[in-house]
């Protein structure tokens, strides 16, 4: 029971990293990214490839998962400045649509569909112990992105981007370029991604193309919408709670066998759906924001 | 020769597929101004509604009709008890309710019809011979069945009052309204038209392919990038633009094989963003 | 009537309580758990309940047999939702929950490489239908614990080649759904087949969900091949062969057994799969373990049971285990584990059914299970070898002219 539940913590604070990456780009900035699954999965790659093949040390993966992530996010940055926000939302969700098909057809670097199995895991040894230091060490790196976020937002940097947000043409009167703050913003939340990648990839030991399909990316934002845009205690209550709900539905089974697991993966997307819809009509500012300045 | 007129032939109906979807999104984005996202499952309550009544009254266009009364159906009541409340509210998060919309709709279907496939008994037949062009009789029926709706489409858009109160909604919302259009009749009006497009299309996708429950997500990436590449809120725009991009896609693959000639369309769109964002045949960026 | 949040809690509580402590039927002493863990959702949902019910119903027969090794079965159906992230989680929960000792049905190999990891460090036994080789050797299968009822996606293209060569075919073709299985397949032909001096003269590897694979089968087509070999599950595999139909080609299919179903032959009707050629790995149809389990899988899904072969595999499963359980006298899995070659293997009685077996046994006989899904017998990579049925479909049918030994 108890590895189960380490098992889901880990996977819950995997997510709360994307999360907070998100809530950096779209609760500070205002910036709709649909395609943080795309970032997500070229940190998990980038630690895939370096430590499974390339059998470099762990660390040099995840530096690289962190620097790669951040820099696809740069050009994408430079073509956000140019776009509306409902563009910029297709736009992203066509990027990681190609970076899904480019791992997939890359074969020399990406093994292709067949994936990349063999991964090494971060702590080794088997049991609850070292299930324990993997989750320390992915609380740690929480705890980080999370003092860095604090950090951010009470900087003049922080005060700059939220001005962005809620009023650009003002911050352009007063001489500031809102374009450099939102491509640096865009290019942290899809280093936060990368990080969370690079985490997944070396605690499933096993990456394919197919795990990184929008899907993900609709969690995470049905995460900080339910939890509160804006806020990082939203990005931690909202990610527990979708983990809650995803893994519960696995045990509601069991409790109720008339509903059969098919219908259950429907009924699961059809909660999603309708979380999305009720918390945008009833609850925009989610179960822990006031997020009365915007909308 | 024929290698490529054959190659522009199925282009030209998988553009067909994809005009009619970027119709529905277009009239969508040019009137209630946000990008609609459930249009993909639209286009597969169409499908299954098609199949049921195909199944059940032998004949196609029957099943069509019923289609494109389901969309409409859904279209309207999404407006009604989701889109309509959220009208005063950024155009993100009508998006994301539309996500919802679409997640949910998925999710009935599931249910409803379950996983496997589904497909359209039709009789399969052998081509007929132009030289050495082989021309498919259900091509031209799926072409046929594509036209019609486009006709009734753009019959009522330029030939019916309702229709130039829907244009008049779409060049500039408040001056519509001062002028004494009532938005909810144009709302409808465009809802009905938006569901049953979406509708028709996921029925020509599904006779060609077969019928599932995510059949029409798949579909929506090309359907955004048609919708811009036409221009946001021209519907001629949005089905010309459907034309070159399916037919794009069938010509581009044996020079960028079958794995990238899914990330064309996505391209195309980028392209179009960067460099003519108003699309082939948009005005300029009106009012959000 | 007002629910306050003393009695939410309460019925959050026993519903908790309830799943922690699941029924545990008329068994005596503690019951043998093992997992279900099936592709129910997903890509592998046209199979994964059929294998999932089998499991359940095969764990039935065995309890109702007096159960295996004095022990009663006891299966914990779940999800893996053909995702490797869904299914670690649900074997996690299987493992340190449910308290399982053995994983069965695993279906892609993407799932089963994410699995045997977490079964290897529990010492629980997995039993897989997937096609990938990785799983045969370490570190997949470094303990020894991970048995494959599958043919790998080697041998299905081994036996591909030669049929191709017995039909006399000079010039093949090959088009792959782009997934480990699908790319399995035509690789595997394509080693066998230019291994016999012959050439492929085209190969293309197509993506799923397109709304037309013409390009696709016009670039197969252009090379002007006399048989094309498809690794290709069932609904691309509908919506080519109905436009290379509509395109006027004649060539010949060769096509895996989950694509060239009654599913297909429903879906296009009678002239355009006429004379396509579809290979399966034989059920062990005339074996009456078969039959037993067709009669089974009719009972449970309705269907007939040559209509899902993960389905027979799943069942083999259970049966093979519970033998060995018998013959181990034991539920240590590490006893359990060095028997499963013993009652699977030659050299022994051939028995058919779980009851058999363990009279059989009981009378201090050895045996050789006989499957459903195959003969089953397991190499020292834990694979099977099953014979390949080759199906020629006339009239709508599926009619079985030939098998091939690889």
């Amino acid at each position: 029971m108890e590895a189960y539940l380490v098992a889901i913590l880990i996977i819950t604070a995997i997510y709360v990293l994307l999360s907070l990456g998100l809530t950096l780009q779209y609760g500070l900035t205002g910036l709709i990214n649909f395609g943080h699954v795309g970032f997500f999965c070229i940190g998990a790659y980038a630690a895939a490839i370096l430590s499974a093949y390339a059998g470099l040390p762990v660390i040099v993966g995840f530096l690289a998962a962190i620097v790669l992530a951040g820099l696809a996010a740069f050009p994408i940055g430079l073509i956000a400045l140019r776009l509306r926000d409902d563009y910029f939302a297709i736009v992203t969700l066509g990027f990681s649509e190609t970076v899904r098909i480019i791992v997939t057809s890359e074969k020399q670097l990406t093994n292709g569909v067949q994936g990349i199995p063999g991964i090494p895991r971060l702590v080794d040894g088997v049991g609850i112990l070292s299930a324990l230091a993997v989750l320390a060490v992915l609380l740690a790196a929480n705890g980080a992105a999370i003092y860095a976020f604090r950090r951010i937002v009470a900087s003049p940097f922080g005060r700059m981007i939220e001005a962005i947000r809620d009023n650009e043409e003002a911050v352009k009167a007063l001489g500031k370029d809102p374009a450099r703050f939102k491509i640096q913003v865009l290019v942290l939340g899809a280093a936060l991604a990368g990080l969370s990648g690079a985490f997944y990839a070396h605690y499933i030991g096993y990456v394919s193309p197919d795990q990184f399909n929008p899907l993900v990316t609709f969690y995470v934002w049905m995460a900080i919408i339910m939890g509160g845009v804006g806020r990082i205690s939203g990005a931690i209550v909202g990610t527990a709670l979708l983990m809650l709900f995803l893994e519960g539905s696995r045990f509601l089974r069991d409790v109720m066998p008339f509903i059969s697991a098919v219908d259950m993966a429907s009924i699961r997307i059809g909660a999603v759906g309708l979380a999305l819809v009720l918390f945008t009509l009833y609850r925009p500012q989610g179960l822990m924001g006031d997020f009365t300045r915007r909308r | 020769m024929a290698f490529w007129i054959e190659l522009v032939i199925a282009g030209l109906v998988s553009g067909l597929v994809i005009g009619l979807s970027a119709l529905s999104i277009t009239l969508v984005f040019g009137i209630a101004r946000f990008p609609n996202a459930a249009t993909g499952d639209t286009m597969t309550l169409g499908a299954y509604g098609a199949l049921i009544g195909h199944r059940i009254t032998g004949s196609l266009i029957a099943g069509g009709i019923l289609g494109a009364a389901a969309g409409a159906l859904v279209g309207v009541l999404g407006y009604l008890l989701i889109f309509r409340q959220l009208a005063r509210r950024s155009n993100v998060a009508l998006l994301v309710a539309s996500i919802g919309l679409g997640f949910m709709l998925r999710a009935a279907m599931g249910v409803a019809f379950g996983h496997s496939q589904s497909v359209f008994q039709l009789p399969l037949v052998r081509p007929w011979r132009l030289g050495e062009v082989p021309i498919q009789p259900n091509d031209l029926w799926l072409a046929l069945a594509a036209g019609s709706a486009l006709m009734v489409v753009f019959g009522v858009l330029y030939l019916t009052p309702i229709g130039r109160r829907m244009r008049a909604v779409a060049d500039d919302a408040a001056l519509a309204r001062v002028s004494g259009i009532s938005p909810d009749r144009v709302m409808i009006a465009l809802w009905v038209l938006a569901g049953a497009v979406a509708a028709v299309a996921g029925m020509i996708a599904g006779i060609k392919t077969v019928v599932s429950p995510e059949m029409g997500w798949d579909l929506l990436l090309p359907a955004f990038s048609a919708a811009i590449f036409g221009g946001i809120g021209s519907p001629v725009g949005a089905v010309v633009a459907g034309l070159i991009l399916g037919v794009a896609q069938e010509v581009a693959t044996p020079f960028v094989g079958f794995t990238y000639k899914i990330a064309l369309a996505f391209v195309v769109m980028l392209f179009v963003l960067l460099v003519r964002p108003r699309g082939l045949f948009g005005k300029l960026e009106g009012a959000r | 009537m007002t629910i306050d949040r003393r009695t939410m809690l309460q019925a959050a509580g026993s519903a908790l309580a309830l799943t922690l402590t699941p029924a545990t039927g008329k068994a005596q002493g503690a019951p043998f758990r093992i997992g279900a863990l099936n592709p129910v959702t997903g890509a592998g949902s046209p199979y994964g309940s059929g294998m999932q019910k089998m499991i359940l119903a095969a764990v039935d027969e065995v309890n109702a047999a007096g159960g295996a090794g004095g022990q009663k079965l006891e299966a914990f159906p779940d999800d893996t939702q053909t995702t490797p992230q869904a299914a670690v989680l649900a074997a996690k929960k299987l493992i340190e929950v449910n308290k399982v000792k053995a994983i069965l049905g695993t279906w892609s190999s993407g799932v089963s490489l994410a699995v045997v990891p977490l079964t290897n460090d529990a010492n629980v036994l997995l039993m897989n239908t997937s096609g990938a080789p990785a799983l045969s050797v370490p570190p997949a299968n470094a303990k020894g614990l991970s048995y494959r009822f599958q043919a790998t996606n080697d041998r299905f293209g081994r036996a591909f080649a030669e049929i191709a060569v017995k039909e006399g075919y000079q010039r093949a073709a090959t088009m792959a759904f782009n997934n480990a299985s699908g790319i399995g397949n035509t690789t595997g032909f394509k080693k066998a087949w230019e291994a016999k001096g012959k050439k492929v003269v085209e190969e293309v590897v197509y993506e799923p969900n397109q709304s037309s694979y013409r390009a696709e089968l016009q670039k197969v087509l252009a090379a002007k091949p006399d048989v094309i070999v498809m690794g290709s599950f069932l609904p691309d595999t509908t919506i080519i062969l109905r436009e290379w139909f509509q395109t006027g080609a004649k060539t010949k299919w060769i096509i895996p057994g989950w694509a060239a179903n009654p599913q297909l032959i429903a879906a296009l009707g009678l002239e355009a799969t006429e004379g396509l050629i579809s290979v399966d790995s034989v059920s062990n149809e005339n074996a009456p373990s078969f039959k037993r389990y067709d009669a089974l899988h009719q009972k449970v899904t309705g269907q007939p049971g040559a209509s899902n072969v993960y389905a027979a595999m799943t069942y083999d499963m259970v049966i093979t285990l519970a033998l060995a359980m018998e013959a181990a006298k034991s539920a240590d899995v590490a006893a359990i584990n060095a028997k499963i070659r013993e009652v699977g293997n030659p050299a022994g009685e051939e028995v058919f059914s779980f009851a058999d077996g363990k009279a059989a046994l009981a009378a201090g006989k050895k045996i050789n299970y006989q499957g459903a899904s195959s003969v089953l017998d397991f190499d020292q990579f834990g694979d099977v070898t099953p014979d390949f049925g080759v199906f020629f479909i006339t009239k709508g049918k599926l009619e079985r002219r030939y098998v091939v030994k690889i």
